[in-house]
This record gives C-alpha cells, sequence and structure tokens, in this order.
C-alpha cells in the first residue's frame, strides 16, 4: 500500500506570553490509503495540534507534512477536516452547509445541490435538508458535518474529537455509522481522541501520544475483528496496556 | 402576548392623567400648559403643518442613516476582517465617536450654510459611529471554528465575506442599526432647531417664539412616536433576517 500521508521530524513551537511553549517534538509516523488511525492521549499532548497542521490550518516550526505526494503549504483539496463542535454555519440550512466545501470550489450550483442530497441521504438527513443547526441535536449536527466533509469526495477524513461532545447513546452510534461510512468510501480516516475504548472500537492503529512536549510515545497495531466487542478478553487486555501507556488519569476513561 | 403588551400603556396613561390633574389645579396658566384635549386639537386643526415638519424631519433622518449604513457597515467588515486597517483606524475611531455630534453644528453651518446639507452631514456622523463599532464588533465575534472550516474548504476571501463574515456580524450590525437610528432622529430635531428652517425641530423652536405651548407639546409626542415606530421597524426587519438566531439568543421571559 502506498504511503498517503507522511511526518518527517515534526515539530510545533508556539511562541507563548513569558516562554516559547513546544506543543510537539520529533513526530515521525506515515499511513497508508485507506488506513484508519487514531491520535490518542490526553488534552494538551498535542494530538489536535498535528491534525490541525495535517489539515493545513497551522504551519509546522520543524519537519514536513507530505500528503498525497506533495509537501503540504495550505490546506489540501485531498482532505476535509471535521470538528469536535461541528463548525456549522448557523445562518444557513443543512442543505447549504452541506454544499458550502463545493462552493468553495466552485462546484455549479445544481451539481452541488445533487451531490449535497446523495450525502444527506448517507447520513440519515435527508428530511432536514431545509432546517437551520439550531433545530437539531448534538448527534445530527455532527452528521451534517460528515456529509460535508465528504462531499468533496476527499482522499482522508481528518476528524478532531468529532464525538467528544455527544452522550454516549449518540455518540456509539455515530462511531457505527462512520465505520459504515469508512468501509463504503475506502478514506483515510485520521480520528483524534482521548477516550481509549473509542479508538479501539474504531482504529486499525493507535499513536499514542505523551505531553510536554507531545511525542508519539507507542504505535499500536489493533488487529481484532468488526465489529469489536468491548467486552472480549482482546479488546480489554490491550484497553489495559493502552491505560499504561497514556499514563492513565481521570481524564481517560 | 397581545394582551401583556397593553402594560406597556400604563405608564402612558398615568403621565396623561399628572398632566390632566396639573392643568385642572392650574399650576401654570392654561398659555403655557394647555389641556390634552387642547394638544389634540392641533392633530386636528394644524395636522398640514405637523404632518409636513415630520415628514421633513423623516427625510432628513433617513437619508442620513442610510448613507452612515452604506460607509459604516463595508469599513466595518474590512476594518474587523484585517488586523492592520484595525489597528490604523482604532485611536480615530476612538476619539471621533466621543464627539457629540451637536458640537459639529457651528463648523457644519460654516462649511454647509443653512439647510439640508449641514443637518444630513451631522446625522450621519451619529449614525456612523455606533454602526461602525457594532460592525467591528459583530466580525470579532465570530466563532473561530467556522472560519477555520473556510479556510480548509480553500474558500475565497469574498466568499468569507459574503457568506461568513456579513452573516455571522449581522445580528451585531442590527443592534448597531438600532442605535444609530435611536441617536440619529436625536440630531435631526437637534439641528434643525439651528440649522434648518424647517422639521419638527424647527417648529417646535418657532412655536415657542408665537407662545404656542400646544403645538410645542404635540411636536414632542410626535418626536417620541417616530422614535419608537422607528425602532420597532428596525426590531421587525431584524428579527426576519436573524430568524436562524431564534433559539441561540435567550430572550427575556
Amino acid at each position: 500500500m502506498s504511503k498517503f500521508l507522511e511526518c518527517i521530524g515534526v515539530g510545533k513551537i508556539y511562541p507563548g506570553k513569558t516562554e516559547p511553549v513546544e506543543a510537539l517534538r520529533g513526530i515521525d509516523f506515515s499511513c497508508g490509503a485507506g488506513d484508519f488511525v487514531c491520535l490518542l492521549g490526553r488534552s494538551g499532548c498535542g494530538k489536535s495540534t498535528l491534525l490541525q497542521m495535517v489539515a493545513g490550518l497551522e504551519r509546522p516550526t520543524a519537519g514536513q507534512i507530505v500528503v498525497a505526494n506533495r509537501e503540504l503549504d495550505g490546506p489540501s483539496t485531498a482532505t476535509s477536516i471535521v470538528f469536535q463542535d461541528h463548525g456549522l454555519f448557523p445562518w444557513m440550512t443543512v442543505q447549504k452547509n452541506v454544499e458550502f466545501n463545493m462552493k468553495a470550489r466552485g462546484t455549479p450550483a445544481a451539481e452541488r445541490a445533487a451531490i449535497a442530497r446523495r450525502f444527506l441521504d448517507m447520513t440519515s438527513l435527508s428530511g432536514f435538508a431545509d432546517r437551520y443547526p439550531h433545530e437539531l441535536s448534538g448527534g445530527m449536527r455532527q452528521r451534517v458535518g460528515i456529509a460535508r466533509a465528504l462531499t468533496t469526495d476527499p482522499k482522508a477524513l481528518l476528524m478532531d474529537e468529532p464525538f467528544g461532545a455527544l452522550d454516549a447513546q449518540t455518540r456509539g452510534k455515530l462511531q457505527d455509522e462512520l465505520l459504515q461510512i469508512w468501509e463504503q468510501q475506502r478514506t483515510t480516516v485520521l480520528f483524534v481522541t482521548h477516550s481509549i475504548d473509542e479508538a479501539l472500537l474504531l482504529a486499525d492503529r493507535i499513536l499514542v501520544f505523551t505531553p510536554r512536549p507531545g511525542r508519539i510515545a507507542a504505535d499500536i497495531k489493533v488487529d481484532l475483528p468488526r465489529p469489536r466487542a468491548p467486552q472480549s478478553a482482546a479488546f480489554t487486555a490491550l484497553a489495559r496496556e493502552l491505560r499504561g501507556l497514556v499514563g492513565a488519569d481521570r481524564e481517560i476513561d | 402576548m397581545q394582551l401583556r403588551r397593553a402594560w406597556g400603556l400604563l405608564p402612558l396613561a398615568l403621565l396623561l392623567l399628572a398632566w390632566e390633574l396639573a392643568v385642572q389645579a392650574e399650576i401654570y396658566p392654561s398659555i403655557l400648559l394647555p389641556p390634552p384635549t387642547k394638544v389634540l386639537m392641533v392633530f386636528v386643526d394644524d395636522w398640514d403643518i405637523v404632518l409636513g415638519n415630520a415628514a421633513a424631519s423623516i427625510g432628513r433622518g433617513a437619508v442620513g442613516i442610510t448613507l452612515s449604513f452604506l460607509f459604516a457597515v463595508p469599513l466595518g467588515l474590512m476594518i474587523g476582517r484585517y488586523r492592520l486597517l484595525d489597528t490604523m483606524t482604532d485611536w480615530s475611531i476612538q476619539i471621533f465617536r466621543s464627539i457629540p455630534p451637536i458640537a459639529l453644528i457651528p463648523l457644519a453651518l460654516l462649511f454647509l450654510g443653512i439647510g439640508d446639507k449641514p443637518a444630513i452631514a451631522l446625522i450621519f456622523l451619529a449614525g456612523t459611529w455606533p454602526l461602525l463599532i457594532n460592525t467591528i464588533f459583530g466580525v470579532r465575534n465570530i466563532e473561530r471554528t467556522l472560519i477555520k472550516v473556510a479556510r480548509a474548504a480553500r474558500a475565497s476571501e469574498f466568499l468569507v465575506m459574503k457568506d461568513i463574515i456579513l452573516p455571522a456580524a449581522l445580528p451585531a450590525i442590527f443592534t448597531g442599526l438600532r442605535l444609530a437610528v435611536g441617536g440619529g432622529w436625536l440630531t435631526v430635531v437637534t439641528a434643525e432647531m439651528i440649522a434648518v428652517k424647517s422639521g419638527l425641530g424647527y417648529m417646535i423652536l418657532n412655536a415657542q417664539l408665537t407662545f404656542r405651548s400646544d403645538l410645542i407639546i404635540a411636536g414632542i409626542i410626535v418626536i417620541g412616536g417616530i422614535g419608537l415606530l422607528a425602532d420597532q421597524a428596525v426590531r421587525r426587519v431584524r428579527a426576519h433576517v436573524c430568524r436562524w438566531q431564534e433559539g441561540l439568543t435567550a430572550s427575556p421571559e
């Protein structure tokens, strides 16, 4: 499998108020097309920063990031990002929100509408096209965010704790739906989370981050068949191992 | 709801009662403090004077506020979006907004003579500052994720302005418009007392010279009534244009 994403010696230092803050140091990893990779760690370990850099929204202060064989110097058309607070425009209907990324690319209106409808169908939102975001539940809003990210046919979905703000039940449902979408579309997924269970349920591979400065402490392959059962012995064994690596504290469930 | 609104008439009714009692008690001779019925007769006998002057005032106010809207909103969007422009204009805005438009009447008369021009110039100034400051504030307060969504989608600067910055700032722009209409209307009446030979401000000042207290009070009632209607009109338009905001903002019980 070819390398889709490659980080080579990536580091990030923020100027900071009193002294520079080193958010990430020496990040080296690559992943192939179609992989489902979770970036796992407690808050402040730089995993979100890395995702923002892969999305082209922030620049690394050291090293380089290669996406789809091109060194990154801004947002790439090969990736789409999904935010924890979904980033929906409150003044646009669901339909217009889903069309936005295509509109930014200059896709003609009729084509936009048709593609948007297809992805609204896929995320079971077709009945809500004319609603405004404030009329939707948290889970539905994040579905809109995912639908919007898929419309430009990205090679990779970059997801920044997308289900972090949802209740457990909705979260489980959206995790299942995401796996279905991933199996259908065969996109690469880079998924930031601080939940060990979530990482184990979803990922082929888990990169464990430790803080100050953020570094990859371990690169764990998850070879469990899907759908995964959190009660299984293999699952709990891996969860225990991850808890040790992450340096479990109360933030990690 | 409708019934509850009627409570708003209570203070006005009390004021009317106090007025009538003051007349009955003959605190002032009736040439100075005419009874409510006499003031009411102004709208029957001198309706043409009142209507003509009200129309002149409303016309000036509308032209002045429209000009300030066309000037301040685009400028405010730019200042809110571009840091350098903000740094350049911040001090100037703080200085000029501290100068009451009335204080500029002498200069306005010197430069523009007596007539519509100085009055409209002053209304324009009165409306510009609240509109400008609120527009800048509206742009500043935009949710940062929304800008990230636009950047990740590689949206053009024009699309960002039109589809994101402007709608995001609209509620604040309308707040600015309410303040501008209120402040502009005050300025209309004041400017007319000095700079023009028509309008409600001119009418009540002139009525003083001819001992027509009934006309003065009628004029004051009309000034207040128009202020109320103008504010209600802006609120209506705002409620319609910003209907996507429903449920996002708390409304008083």
